[in-house]
């Protein structure tokens, strides 16, 4: 890397994230530049609105400055930003009382009954609008797992431990998120 | 034993997630090869896991950071306020002395760093040294740059005032410190730069004069910290 390139180099996550800890609203405002699409498609999607999605990226970002003398660097700066988003938008349902599905891990379902589809019917092309739009119509459980799993990668370990469901339940509501979201797409 | 559809469709998230056994793994392959409908649903699920992958990120409204920073600004103790607004004003007081050199120095350090690496981009390659000792370094063969007495004036110069302002700076609230470091690393790295022109071409004008000014933008950085 040249001198010049060094001269300009961006201060990494941790480095900002120091600053910000000791004051530097500057750093701060580097961070949220930086991270908040990210923290806001993740409560847009978790949420399935836009409307209360702002507001929660705000708390969270509160959250982020209020605990940020905790954050020591030992994982990466976006895993821990991503797990405290994560955890506000579960506290989020937990005070709404927004049930979230559950499968047991022998199968008995709740709400949703399941069918083997024996049409060839199949989605032509995934639109991504329209891919979004049928994310924001599951139900909020599936639509949970789905978001940690398929658009942020979470594995099931992790869903498990963040959800407090077993790694059984956690693969089964993938499998019934996929299988209604094809639903959606194929209508 | 016969796979049937709702057994596939059943296992086809772990399947297309790759978490199956082996002995699954074939048992639903078979099922697929012979099963036209299973095979779309695979090919489907497939496709929402593929574009699921790569949703775009949305952005919030510009409103948004007005609002946390508003936020920010209620969060901080109010001792930490008064605290701030008590330390602007005592360098406002004294300030007169301690912005000028401030802003002269980088000032002065941005004009190197730009006239620099106008020069730099002329070039096919430069080597890079992260610390004014190494620049130094000439190998045995290589042609020295042009003694310049004005230069091993300005030198001398520098060492002296660096050491006085070393000692100083123990005594310097962490900002002051922080100013002074900033300045230095750019006048530090345009020094580096011109030294490397110097030793590929030692008799560029251009370069000596830069490095000259170099030099006397440290002396007149180092000498208004000198003062604190």
């Amino acid at each position: 890397m040249t001198a010049t390139a060094e001269r300009t180099q961006p201060a990494s996550d941790l480095e900002l994230a120091r600053a910000a800890a000791a004051g530097d609203t500057s750093a701060f405002e580097s961070l949220y530049a930086q991270h908040h699409r990210r923290v806001y498609s993740l409560c847009v999607r978790m949420l399935g609105h836009t409307s209360q999605a702002e507001d929660l990226t705000q708390e969270v970002f509160l959250q982020v400055y209020r605990k940020l003398g905790s954050f020591r660097g030992d994982s990466a700066f976006t895993t821990w930003l991503h797990r405290l988003t994560v955890n506000q938008v579960l506290m989020h349902f937990r005070k709404r009382g927004v049930k979230l599905e559950h499968t047991s891990e022998e199968g008995d379902f709740t709400n949703v009954v399941e069918t083997p589809i024996q049409s060839t019917r199949r989605i032509s092309m995934v639109d991504r609008l329209a891919l979004e739009k049928a994310i924001a119509e599951l139900p909020p459980g599936y639509r949970t797992v789905f978001v940690l799993h398929d658009v942020e990668g979470y594995e099931h370990e992790e869903i498990s431990g963040l959800l407090k469901v077993s790694i059984g339940t956690s693969k089964s509501q993938l499998h019934k998120a996929r299988m209604r979201l094809r639903e959606l797409l194929t209508k | 034993m016969i796979m049937v559809c709702t057994q596939c469709q059943e296992l086809l998230s772990d399947y297309i997630d790759g978490t199956l056994e082996l002995g699954e793994q074939a048992h639903i392959e078979r099922h697929l090869s012979d099963c036209e409908p299973c095979r779309a649903m695979r090919d489907d699920l497939l496709q929402i896991v593929h574009f699921s992958h790569r949703l775009p990120e949305h952005a919030p409204s510009a409103a948004l950071w007005a609002r946390i920073e508003s936020d920010l600004a209620k969060e901080q103790p109010i001792g930490f306020k008064a605290r701030a607004a008590a330390f602007w004003l005592r360098l406002r007081e004294r300030h007169f002395n301690l912005s000028i050199p401030q802003m002269v120095a980088a000032a002065a350090a941005f004009v190197i760093v730009i006239s620099v690496s106008v020069i730099a981009f002329r070039r096919d390659t430069i080597s890079t040294s992260n610390t004014l000792a190494e620049s130094m370094h000439v190998s045995p063969g290589q042609v020295q740059p042009l003694a310049n007495p004005d230069m091993e004036q300005l030198e001398q110069q520098i060492n002296q005032l660096s050491e006085t302002v070393e000692q100083k700076k123990n005594a310097w609230n962490p900002e002051l410190r922080a100013a002074f470091e900033r300045n230095l690393l750019y006048v530090n790295q345009s020094l580096v730069e011109c030294r490397h022109q110097l030793s590929d071409n030692p008799s560029d004008d251009v370069s000596q004069e830069l490095m000259l000014n170099a030099y006397r933008e440290k002396i007149r950085l180092l000498e208004g910290f000198k003062s604190f």
